[in-house]
């Protein structure tokens, strides 16, 4: 394309630009189908198989597993309370941390920042396991604690359905603080400033102004929280089952890993969730249909902070409380387990070892799957930028027949539990032409569908922010679509990119419910093989896994912090 | 308690009896079934083309055991071949086996060796046509009822069984269980584990103790609120720590690595015998390095790979090879009175009434 001396287009064909953009366009949501539509088919087959256990392709058809969900009513219900009650805390502490820290000069604010999205790094198995060691009701250190100094009973027991709920909750909220920070920094403070000068209070500011600027935002990231708790496992797993309380994804695991395996009624119950969502997914948009969300316009501005005076150490107190629970206290729980032959409260010296250390390390499987899980990591979130990012752009601002439709489409693999969509992925990825079943490419695929979800919900709540007025400007101006995507709309969208590459490459390496499956012989990765140690070795080895795991993640991470910013600062 | 009746012969166990004799011969000599040479290697003897195993260089098995016992088995065998590199993939039973007939369904052959966690998946795999049949030159180690019918399509690598444990901190020597009926004393209301219905250590425990004592044994264990967890690491895990006081299910295989851990716990092996499971490996149908398959079954079969199912601690499975050494701990599985199912057709048919009683039983 001819360019002129600042490098902008000076001879541009419009159809040749359309057809770019078409090209564009078609590709995504052809890569869209391909990757979502194309499994769900074999998982909406398999909840109406009623034909032959395990008969491929199914021998008869019909409705009864849906009729057999009536059976799973408590179930139904226990995953409802606990979903509902998760997403609340979530949401909560992803909001008012988000808010403290984007929007106030609360101290440290950068530290804190850092230190909040720590617990999303670490895979969900890490955070349920600490707080067993700390909450059981008979062996939990906290319980042992109480008793050793008079306590009778239990002082608290985290596997009660709102135990189970506060632990999903913290590891989730600061998925919610990632999605809602992104947006709140994409916000013009002026229009908080114009509330103040008018005498609004700081409390008054924050609910009237800031919350419903920043709802599309928080709305994404309830949907998304919303659908991570639906979808959660391991703490319902860890907590739940010993205190006889399942929700759909710990039935439909049993259901699946017992002979013979029921898959049609675990692909049914799969497929039920995505009505749920559904709805969620309806209300979201009947909400910000006709509503402007628009904070990033032509006018410049400096993200401003507001001085919340004495309060500030308040504010403090709340992150750092905080990243205590979800950070600090699980941590050190899990150092204290991991160095024990029987993780007790009150251990002999005899019990100290660095056995389960020695044993994590020397597993040849598991220094693989480390390595394996960081280019996977690296690459579903390079790309899962791109084809989600093209994806929020579509569904935002295109005129695309059917583009509403598109985005119910994404959310299915958030919808439907992991453990039940990768079995919609094996039938699918196993007759596909091309062989990939069974290698490196089947899991980037997998991951890349899986987080499809993710990213667009992180990138569409920037994209509502940014004003159409921009874009139109760079077109009247002749810029071609390419060019103010790549000039106009990506350096607007970096903090929610960011967000969107940062959420997936972390939610990559700690994916479980799909590689369990999906994972061949050379192409294993390092989360199930730590549930598996949960399952067949014992609960310390499996806490100094889960911490070799979280600090590989936290130097990978360390590193592109640092990349970024320097690159930032080039670019400055 | 329903009175046990005494066993009628049966049309289909006369056809049994007849088909065992049929094959008796063929057991006896196995190496006599097949047309391979026979060739020693190391301390035992292998039907496979030793050239051609290497020659493959790799082999994928296919298991129901954990990550890191997979990784103990093919890292044993590769210092034995080292030019054959053993890979691994490994899943829950029923995930293994919905895993595997699928990928078959769709024309994928890549498992060489598959080895299940209990007789009912493992005969279904047969009759689906899942196996290669070979009959290893070790087979003659084996009595015939340890090995598939017809033999040569599976064996049992290991036998794993179960007791009743105790928390030795929670529980008065007094009160401590010591026949299988103690485990439905209300003492232990809500403090009592044992396995999920994925379990086929469970569904044999199941099958044998309704046999002796009668479908009610199960209902009456049922108002315990029992809990049910899918690993014998779960459930030793839990025992050790306090949570539960009795573990109704306690595999001897756990009970040995958690003493050594210092755990308070003590095993009990009921007068009336200790549930028996056998764990199913064979070679299967177009196993893609099928040389490399047959000497690693070979291996198994021979006393260096029971040596390892034997003494690995992430397995610490019983051999029933006839010259097997003994047990860590010096006992040998003939040492305990074990209840292992012989009428496989009663077992697979029981399979759904115990998967619906265990879930509901479970709050599942």
């Amino acid at each position: 394309m001819a360019t002129d001396a600042t490098g902008m287009p000076t001879e541009i064909a419009p159809q040749r630009l359309k057809s770019l953009q078409m090209i564009s366009m078609a590709a995504t949501v052809g890569v869209v189908t391909l990757f979502v539509l194309y499994p769900v088919y074999y998982l909406l087959q398999a909840s109406f198989d009623v034909g032959g256990a395990d008969i491929r392709p199914p021998t008869a058809y019909g409705l009864d597993n849906y009729a057999a969900l009536t059976n799973y009513q408590a179930i139904i219900v226990n995953t409802l309370v606990v979903t509902f009650a998760a997403t609340i805390m979530a949401l909560t502490f992803g909001f008012l941390t988000a808010w403290i820290l984007t929007r106030t000069n609360v101290p440290f604010q950068r530290t804190l920042e850092q230190l909040m999205v720590v617990p999303y790094y670490v895979t969900p198995l890490l955070g349920a396991l600490a707080w067993s060691f700390l909450g059981a009701p008979e062996s939990g250190f906290i319980n042992q604690l109480w008793r050793h100094f008079g306590g009778e009973a239990a002082l608290i027991d985290i596997t009660s359905p709102m135990g189970i709920a506060w632990v999903m909750a913290l590891f989730e909220g600061s998925v919610a603080f990632v999605m809602i920070g992104a947006v709140m920094k994409s916000m013009d403070p002026s229009l908080e400033e114009a509330s103040q000068v008018i005498g609004g209070s700081r409390v008054r500011t924050m609910m009237r102004v800031t919350l419903p600027l920043v709802a599309p935002g928080v709305l994404g990231a309830a949907i998304f929280v919303f659908a991570e708790m639906l979808g959660s496992f391991s703490a319902a797993l860890v907590l739940g089952t010993p205190a006889r309380f399942y929700v759909i994804t710990t039935a439909i695991y049993q259901l699946v890993s017992q002979y013979p395996p029921r898959m049609p009624l675990a692909a049914a119950m799969g497929v039920s969730l995505f009505a749920v969502m559904f709805l969620m997914l309806y209300a979201y948009r009947r909400i910000t249909a006709h509503r402007s969300y628009v904070t990033i316009s032509g006018k410049a501005f400096r993200p401003r902070v507001m001085d919340v005076g004495w309060l500030r150490w308040v504010l403090f107190a709340v992150c750092a409380s905080y990243v205590l629970l979800s950070v600090v206290i699980p941590v050190a729980t899990l150092i204290y387990a991991s160095v024990q032959k029987l993780a007790v409260a009150f251990p002999l010296a005899s019990n100290f070892t660095l056995d389960n250390f020695r044993q994590a390390l020397s597993l040849n499987a598991v220094r693989d799957a480390m390595t394996n899980s960081i280019v996977l990591g690296l690459v579903t979130a390079t790309l899962g930028v791109i084809i989600t990012g093209l994806l929020a752009w579509i569904i935002q601002r295109s005129r695309l027949p059917g583009r509403g439709l598109l985005e119910y489409v994404v959310m299915f693999p958030q919808a439907v539990p992991r453990l039940v969509f990768a079995f919609g992925m094996m039938w699918a990825w196993l007759v596909f032409p091309i062989p990939i079943y069974g290698t490196f490419w089947v899991l980037l695929i997998a991951y890349l569908t899986v987080f499809m979800p993710l990213g667009v919900r992180t990138i569409s709540s920037v994209i509502m922010q940014l004003d159409r007025s921009l874009d139109e400007c760079g077109q009247v101006c002749g810029a071609s679509w390419a060019y103010r995507l790549q000039t106009i709309t990506v350096p607007l969208l970096r903090p929610g990119l960011l967000a969107a590459w940062l959420l997936i490459f972390v939610a990559s390496v700690r994916e479980l419910g799909a590689s369990i499956l999906l994972m061949g012989p050379n192409s294993k990765v390092m989360t199930p093989a730590i549930v598996e140690a949960w399952f067949s070795s014992s609960s310390e080895l499996t806490a100094a896994m889960a911490l070799i795991q979280t600090a590989v993640i936290a130097i990978t991470m360390t590193i592109f912090y640092l990349l970024t910013r320097r690159s930032a600062q080039q670019e400055v | 308690m329903m009175e046990r009746k005494a066993p009628q012969p049966t049309r289909r166990a006369a056809l049994k009896g007849g088909l065992a004799l049929a094959t008796l011969p063929l057991v006896a000599n196995p190496a006599r079934a097949q047309d391979r040479p026979v060739t020693k290697v190391l301390d035992f003897n292998t039907g496979a083309d030793i050239a051609k195993a290497e020659a493959e260089g790799e082999f994928l098995f296919y298991t129901h055991d954990g990550e890191p016992a997979a990784a103990s088995i093919v890292e044993a065998f590769g210092k034995d071949f080292p030019k054959i590199k053993g890979k691994y993939v490994r899943a829950q039973n029923g995930s293994l086996f919905s895993k595997t007939i699928a990928e078959r369904s769709a024309g994928k052959f890549n498992v060489d060796v598959i080895q299940f966690s209990e007789p009912a998946t493992a005969i279904d795999f047969q009759k689906r046509g899942g196996y290669t049949r070979y009959v290893s030159p070790e087979a003659s180690g084996y009595a015939p009822e340890h090995l598939s019918n017809p033999v040569g399509d599976y064996f049992w690598v290991g036998v794993t069984f179960a007791g009743i444990a105790y928390n030795t901190d929670k529980v008065k020597a007094a009160d401590a269980p010591k026949a299988w009926k103690d485990i439905l004393n209300p003492l232990w209301l809500n403090g009592i584990n044992a396995k999920q219905a994925n379990s086929g250590m469970q569904f044999i425990q199941w099958f044998e103790l309704r046999k002796l004592y009668g479908e009610g044994f199960w209902k009456e264990f049922a108002k315990l609120r029992p809990r049910g967890f899918d690993s014998r690491v779960q459930l030793y895990d839990r025992l050790a720590k306090g949570d539960d006081k009795v573990c109704a299910l306690a595999e001897y295989a756990g009970y040995l690595l958690h003493k050594q851990k210092g755990a308070p716990i003590e095993f009990v092996a009921p007068a009336d015998g200790l549930p028996a499971s056998q764990l199913l490996n064979g070679v299967a149908d177009k196993a893609p390095h099928p040389e490399a398959a047959r000497l690693f079954v070979d291996w198994l079969m021979s006393n260096r790979g029971q040596a390892h199912y034997q003494n690995n601690p992430f397995l610490y499975y019983g051999s029933v090879r006839k010259d097997a050494p003994p047990m860590p701990g010096g006992t040998r599985l003939k040492d305990f009175k074990l209840l292992i199912p012989t009428d496989m057709d009663a077992l697979m048919g029981a399979r759904e009434a115990f998967n619906k009683e265990w879930n509901g039983m479970l709050g599942l």
